[in-house]
């Protein structure tokens, strides 16, 4: 039962890092690469914001400052590098989409290092250990886990009521459909990316104590984020929820019952498995082609 | 009959340089550009998988490493001779490809991606904690192939596996192999219409590449005498695509002219490593941006230009066969 708790709220935390990657890729067909290092600068600004302006009363402002600055980031970077994909200056999308984040992330790791050394930085707990039931849990974890649930409501919230969440989701049906519907997709695209890079910011700032504050510190989180999204379907955000909790519990169950030091292999075994008997994930649907 | 001499002059001048080389270089040089061949032929063979088929593989270095960890660690716990070991690892990666091609090839390139990079880091993980068996992060003895300390017959051992490596990437791409592997990349439904079993030519170039890059792994670390976990690191799968995008995707001669250049110019930059991937990701990301096609394709534009200032009809390209996508 206490595995049971731990893999869940394990499996939400990883939810948060593959729902960016499954936004932008349901809206724009691309894999976002360099999630990890979004989320490893959402860690750092988090870092930098408790240590020397907010305290760490305040973190939770600080979170949604970080998510206000990934998002920046992220358009900002979405319009010099991707957009052109979409007004037909690239002839192969994939290939340009997968080599330019890469370099990105590459990149960020490398800036990283350069502006901030490569120190691992420990930034101060948010908050004491509690327990939950008979599970002792530590702060840090639960307070992670308690905001992971905020950001995913707001997150669905806006999706599923607002005006804008209802276009994003007409978006990823169909683009070209949208235009005629009078809705600017190009821009939309450029929202939507800012919108999955600051859930992985966010997820940064979240994660910042668990984690630790390091170059590498999105590494991690991003390859349980892409497991998810194998597991779960591409595109499809439903299955997101599937694959992270399965994950999740798979993970705390193989600690505890096979061996704890393994407990990255646990989920690729998953993903294998399922990509043996469902080959487009849990939930995803065989792409058309056009 | 003029062209003809310049094309072969063009291949065997390197080679010949390449050859006589070593008289002139000190050790360090030596060891450099030894390792530089280790690069040319992952370079070369990840042009195959994700330049020439569209599939793009982020664990090539994972198999290098799988390949160096298997051929050791029998060649310690067995005391079988060198040579079995390397080529025993090399059948075991050939497995291991074709069952993970087969898992997740079937569908569009993006899940071979996703996979193999989650892949990537599993395996890296995994031979860091599996101490007691792999050593950990300390690293592995692996047994040397020469009892020497003297660079040069690696030096040359590499050239010839390099050399090996290009010349069989080449008849690949020459053959009816190459047309497959290059109509999957520019159009998958298009070429399973003409009756390309995709999945199979798919799985057969992942296969090629891996088995590769395992020949280069088993080199490496019996070159090096110490395999460790950094090998596995991502940071060496960004090296090999900034290798292949630099030196131009979709060339025989781009992935080896960017190893070259590329190494040559980290040997001159090694005091500041950060600095220096700043600027190849820089630089990838704007080749990638503006101009499609590397150094290679930038020296096959210059001569074309020359060519018709000269008035002469420009020569088609050598190497860029394939037609613009849609």
């Amino acid at each position: 039962m206490q595995f049971l708790i731990s893999g869940i709220i394990m499996g939400v935390l990883y939810c948060l890092m593959s729902l960016g990657v499954n936004f932008i890729y349901g809206i724009m067909k691309v894999i976002n690469w360099a999630i990890g290092e979004f989320f490893m600068i959402g860690a750092y600004v988090q870092y930098l914001l408790i240590v020397t302006v907010l305290g760490t009363r305040y973190w939770y402002i600080g979170v949604f400052i970080v998510a206000f600055c990934t998002f920046f980031l992220g358009a900002f970077v979405q319009k010099i590098l991707i957009k052109p994909m979409f007004v037909g200056m690239v002839e192969e999308k994939t290939e340009y989409a997968t080599i330019v984040t890469i370099a990105m992330a590459i990149l960020f790791r490398n800036l990283a290092i350069f502006i901030g050394g490569p120190y691992i930085y420990t930034p101060p707990d948010y908050a004491p250990p509690t327990h939950i039931g008979p599970l002792p849990l530590s702060g840090n974890n639960f307070i992670a886990f308690i905001g992971t649930i905020v950001i995913l409501a707001l997150f669905f919230y806006f999706l599923k009521r607002t005006w804008i969440g209802k276009a994003f989701q007409a978006v990823s049906q169909n683009r070209a459909g949208v235009l005629t519907a009078g809705i600017d997709v190009l821009k939309f695209d450029m929202i939507a990316f800012g919108i999955g890079t600051a859930l992985a910011g966010a997820g940064g700032a979240l994660l910042a104590p668990v984690i630790l504050v390091y170059p590498l510190c999105g590494v991690i989180p991003t390859v349980r984020g892409f497991e998810i999204i194998v597991i779960g379907g591409l595109g499809s955000i439903p299955g997101v929820f599937a694959a992270g909790l399965s994950i999740g519990i798979a993970e705390s169950l193989g600690a505890a019952f096979i061996n704890p030091s393994f407990v990255d292999i646990y989920g690729f075994g998953l993903l294998m498995l399922i990509l043996l008997i469902k080959p487009y994930g849990l939930f995803g649907k065989p792409e058309r082609s056009v | 009959m003029l062209k003809h001499k310049l094309k072969y002059s063009g291949l065997f001048l390197p080679l010949l340089i390449a050859l006589i080389l070593p008289l002139y270089l000190t050790d360090y040089w030596i060891y450099a550009l030894t390792l530089t061949f280790y690069y040319v032929i992952m370079a070369v063979t990840w042009n195959l998988l994700g330049g020439y088929t569209g599939q793009f593989s982020l664990s090539h270095h994972t198999f290098a490493m799988i390949g160096s960890y298997i051929s050791a660690l029998l060649i310690i716990k067995t005391g079988i001779p060198l040579w079995m070991g390397m080529a025993s690892s090399w059948i075991f990666n050939a497995f291991i490809s074709v069952l993970l091609g087969i898992l997740c090839l079937r569908m569009r390139g993006i899940y071979l991606a996703l996979t193999t990079w989650a892949f990537a880091e599993i395996v890296k993980t995994y031979i860091r904690m599996d101490f007691e068996f792999t050593g950990g992060d300390r690293g592995l003895n692996a047994p040397l192939f020469f009892k020497t300390m003297n660079p040069i017959p690696y030096y040359y051992l590499f050239l010839a596996f390099a050399v090996l490596t290009i010349i069989v990437i080449a008849i690949i791409m020459r053959s009816r192999i190459g047309y497959y592997l290059r109509t999957i990349r520019n159009d998958e439904v298009a070429a399973q219409a003409m009756g390309v079993n995709t999945v199979r030519w798919k799985v057969f170039a992942f296969m090629v590449a891996s088995v590769f890059a395992s020949v280069a792994g088993t080199l490496y670390g019996h070159f090096t005498g110490l395999i460790s976990p950094v090998s596995g690191d991502f940071y060496e799968m960004s090296l090999i695509i900034i290798f292949v995008v630099i030196g131009g995707m979709r060339s025989q001669a781009g992935p080896v002219v960017g190893a070259i250049s590329v190494r040559f110019l980290a040997e001159v930059l090694k005091k500041w490593p950060e600095i220096r991937m700043i600027i190849l990701a820089l630089v990838v990301i704007l080749i990638m941006r503006f101009f499609n096609g590397g150094v290679m394709e930038f020296l096959r534009q210059g001569v074309q230009r020359i060519r018709q200032r000269k008035g002469r009809t420009p020569v088609s390209g050598l190497q860029k066969m394939e037609p613009r996508q849609r």
